[in-house]
């Protein structure tokens, strides 16, 4: 079971300074900071996912999360050496699609296929997803099928069977070397698995399944299950955008070889609980909002509703609290309250005391040997500034890789422990 | 205790200047660190009566840290006083007898640390920030000069505050113009930029160069091309492209003459290819506007790598490359044939992200597209 992580452009800095705050100087971004697979004691996975809507955008733009300097420079350089891939970790498999849950809601793909192709073939890629259109929407055995939405679903699959079509002659056209991936989409089991059909008649031996983000495990399976009817031997499934390890088995048993999520990563300051991963639970950040960076707080600063001294002594204060606490310094009661009292400033709608207390007493960072935590330290677990959250978002890669190999699956070549 | 134990008196030496008739200003240095003893920022907020209370902004934290770092250095020197409006608590004693606009003597404060902040005598004016950062750095003490006036009005102070908080940043173009000369320490957003700044100063007066006297900065008014175009393109590739190469990421300065190198022959190779458009204006010609310049910058980088490993890194492996797109190009007249099958007038590209985007869209493919067909 290989797990690719989709690219957003994560990084950490590794001269990051805690205490003050503050980065280098002359620190120049993405060059001089650090991926996942560059500050983990072991690579958290097989492969990496990167979307043309993140690398260029389109439409309004929006989802670039690069420079035009940074875009040009993954062009010049391909994919493998601008992630750094190129030396030591040159099993890991690159992997391209077209992020279609960022245009899902216009009327067609924002892009051809052969730009889609021209955009693979610059960054040198190994995987090419053909460009496709999600279909919204699940219908069980036995529901009624809603007319008015029938014919926009089977629009979209015409336009991502038609497109799958079009990608694989423009792939034999111009010759190259990208295995090319069709995506399957659906609106019931057996559509699915009409998809999958469809697809290796026009010749793909790798098909993605797509749009299963929103649905339940046991819908995924009763898909899967259908395909199974009609998929031939060497035909191998990814899913695109799940994670569900405890599910992985069975997916397993359908075909499914490959999948990819950025969950474990993004639930590190996106979740309202899970944000710190343990290999047999989650605990929740502690939350140590910057005086000068939090929107709210500057509001209220500004109409003199909160003092901003007493809130950048608070800050401090409880900052100063958490590292005197796992120090060993200070009872945990006393570093709780601070942040309970920092809280109080702040205006919190629920207090986390509780959570917190549990996050704080177990120290789960201490004994964790991830490679980001030993550095790190407390500072891991709270939830403040992209420096400290990424942190957290790469040790929870490494504890999902554990999690996937503790399930059976021991494809991670970097483990030194696989069969 | 009680409170009046704490409440002592804090006598320094002190100038009275009167500047216009009942406008005395006084000057004297006090430690920074005893400033919020005595003074305080008020800030904005509504009173129970909704009326506005105060006026002043809350502190940026960025700034101040700026400001604190460079206070920790070695020798610091800040010569901008701090302006502190005191309520009639405070008062002046000369010490001789004048009637000169200027009188030495001593100012006398009234301190009470037990007091709540919006009670003290002084009001800061204008050095909030400065303020901020000398309570914040780690020194022992730090004497700033202060101008102070005595008004029991509110509106008085406010009128200063205003007066004092309206002034016009110095013009960008002119900061960048001044790094090259500057050996202290430098902010941390314009420290960046120093390197970019030197280098285009190189270019800019060294006769060898294609960009000789044409960058048009403060003291060069005559250039045509603009400083900030060039500024863009330098920073492009010291960040992403080939002159990052060049660089020490330690300190952040870097190899200048090795940068102009590359630079230089490039951009002579540009000028040879483009004989006519590179000689004339950016109204005239897009390829010396600044889309031109950003967009054939990012040219630049895409040429650099295989030329060095092909060991043609000189003008005469730049003008090969540079001669491939030559007929994609359509910088002063004509029409830009895009690769999405539209078509744009030759002067219809715009000094925005997106336009320049499109045109180094275009003039990459043109680049890699006749290397792909030769």
């Amino acid at each position: 079971m290989r797990f690719f992580f989709p690219d957003s452009q994560d990084q950490v800095d590794p001269m990051f300074d805690f205490v003050t705050e503050e980065h280098p100087v002359h620190r120049i971004r993405q060059r001089d900071d650090r991926y996942a697979h560059e500050v983990l004691q072991h690579r958290p996975f097989d492969g990496l996912l990167i979307s043309k809507s993140i690398v260029d955008g389109h439409g309004a733009r929006t989802s670039a999360r690069y420079t035009a300097g940074a875009r040009n420079r993954l062009y010049r350089e391909r994919a493998r050496r601008f992630f750094r891939l190129d030396e030591v970790h040159r099993d890991v498999l690159i992997m391209g699609d077209c992020g279609a849950f960022t245009y899902f809601n216009e009327e067609e793909p924002p892009y051809s296929v052969a730009e889609v192709l021209d955009f693979y073939e610059y960054c040198g890629l190994d995987w090419g997803v053909a460009p496709d259109h999600i279909v919204f929407g699940f219908v069980r055995d036995g529901d009624p099928i809603p007319d008015e939405m029938i014919s926009e679903w089977e629009r979209r699959l015409d336009i991502t069977l038609n497109n799958a079509r079009l990608f694989l002659d423009e792939v034999s056209r111009r010759n190259c070397d990208i295995v090319p991936i069709g995506v399957a989409h659906g609106w019931s089991a057996d559509s699915y698995a009409q998809s999958v059909s469809d697809l290796q008649d026009l010749g793909y031996v790798k098909i993605a399944m797509g749009g299963m983000v929103p649905l339940r495990s046991n819908d995924i399976v009763s898909s899967l299950e259908a395909s199974s009817g009609v998929r031939k031997p060497e035909t191998e499934l990814h899913l695109l955008g799940i994670t569900r390890v405890d599910e992985m088995r069975r997916f397993a048993q359908h075909g499914v070889t490959s999948f990819d999520s950025t969950s474990p990563f993004r639930q590190a300051f996106k979740d309202d609980t899970d944000n710190y991963y343990t290999l047999d639970s989650t605990y929740v950040a502690i939350k140590v909002p910057q005086v000068d960076g939090n929107a709210s707080l500057k509001r209220q600063i500004k109409a003199g509703k909160v003092d901003q001294r007493a809130a950048i002594l608070a800050e401090r204060s409880c900052l100063e609290g958490l590292r005197a606490y796992d120090a060993g310094e200070l009872p945990v009661e006393q570093a709780l309250q601070r942040v309970l009292d920092y809280e109080d400033l702040v205006g919190v709608k629920k207090t986390r005391e509780a959570e917190y207390l549990r996050t704080l007493s177990a120290r789960p960072w201490k004994d964790c040997g991830c490679g980001i935590c030993e550095e790190a330290g407390i500072e891991v677990i709270m939830f403040r500034g992209s420096e400290r959250n990424k942190r957290r978002g790469f040790h929870n890669l490494a504890v999902f890789r554990d999690r996937i190999s503790r399930n059976g699956f021991h494809s991670l070549q970097t483990t030194g422990e696989h069969t | 205790m009680t409170v009046s134990d704490q409440a002592v008196e804090l006598r320094l030496p002190a100038l009275a200047i009167t500047q216009s008739p009942g406008r005395v200003l006084y000057q004297f240095a006090v430690d920074g660190k005893l400033l919020d003893d005595f003074a305080t920022v008020s800030r904005i907020r509504r009173d129970d009566e909704s009326a506005v209370q105060g006026y002043q902004r809350p502190e940026s934290l960025q700034h101040i840290t700026a400001i604190r770092k460079y206070i920790e250095s070695d020798a610091p020197m800040i010569p901008n006083g701090i302006v502190i409006a005191f309520d009639d608590r405070v008062r002046f004693e000369p010490s001789v007898k004048s009637d000169t606009y200027s009188v030495p003597g001593e100012i006398v404060i009234p301190v009470d640390v037990s007091e709540a902040p919006e009670l003290r005598p002084g009001w800061i004016v204008d050095g909030q920030q400065r303020t901020a950062a000398i309570r914040d750095a780690n020194v022992s003490q730090f004497p700033i000069p202060v101008t102070a006036f005595i008004t029991a009005n509110e509106e008085e102070q406010r009128e200063q505050f205003i007066l004092v908080n309206s002034t016009k940043p110095l013009p960008r173009s002119l900061i960048y113009e001044l790094i090259p000369g500057t050996t202290g320490m430098l902010p941390p957003s314009l420290a960046r930029r120093k390197i970019s700044a030197e280098l285009l100063d190189l270019l800019n007066w060294d006769s060898e160069s294609p960009f000789h006297w044409r960058i048009q900065t403060p003291t060069n008014p005559e250039g045509v091309i603009k400083d900030n175009s060039i500024l863009r393109m330098l920073d492009n590739s010291i960040i992403e492209g080939y002159l990052y190469n060049f660089r020490d990421p330690v300190d952040g300065t870097g190899d200048l003459e090795a940068m102009a190198t590359v630079v230089n022959d490039y951009w002579t190779a540009v000028s040879l290819v483009f004989p006519g458009d590179w000689n004339s204006t950016p109204r005239k010609s897009r390829l010396v506007h600044g889309a031109g310049i950003v967009a054939m910058g990012f040219l630049m980088d895409a040429m650099c790598d295989r030329l060095r490993d092909e060991n043609r890194l000189n003008v005469d492996g730049f003008l090969a490359e540079v001669s491939l797109i030559a007929d994609s190009c359509a910088w002063s007249s004509g029409e830009w044939e895009l690769a999405s099958g539209t078509k744009r007038k030759w002067n219809d590209f715009q000094n925005t992200s997106k336009d320049i985007q499109i045109l180094a869209n275009h003039v990459l493919a043109a680049y890699r597209n006749s290397r792909r067909t030769r």
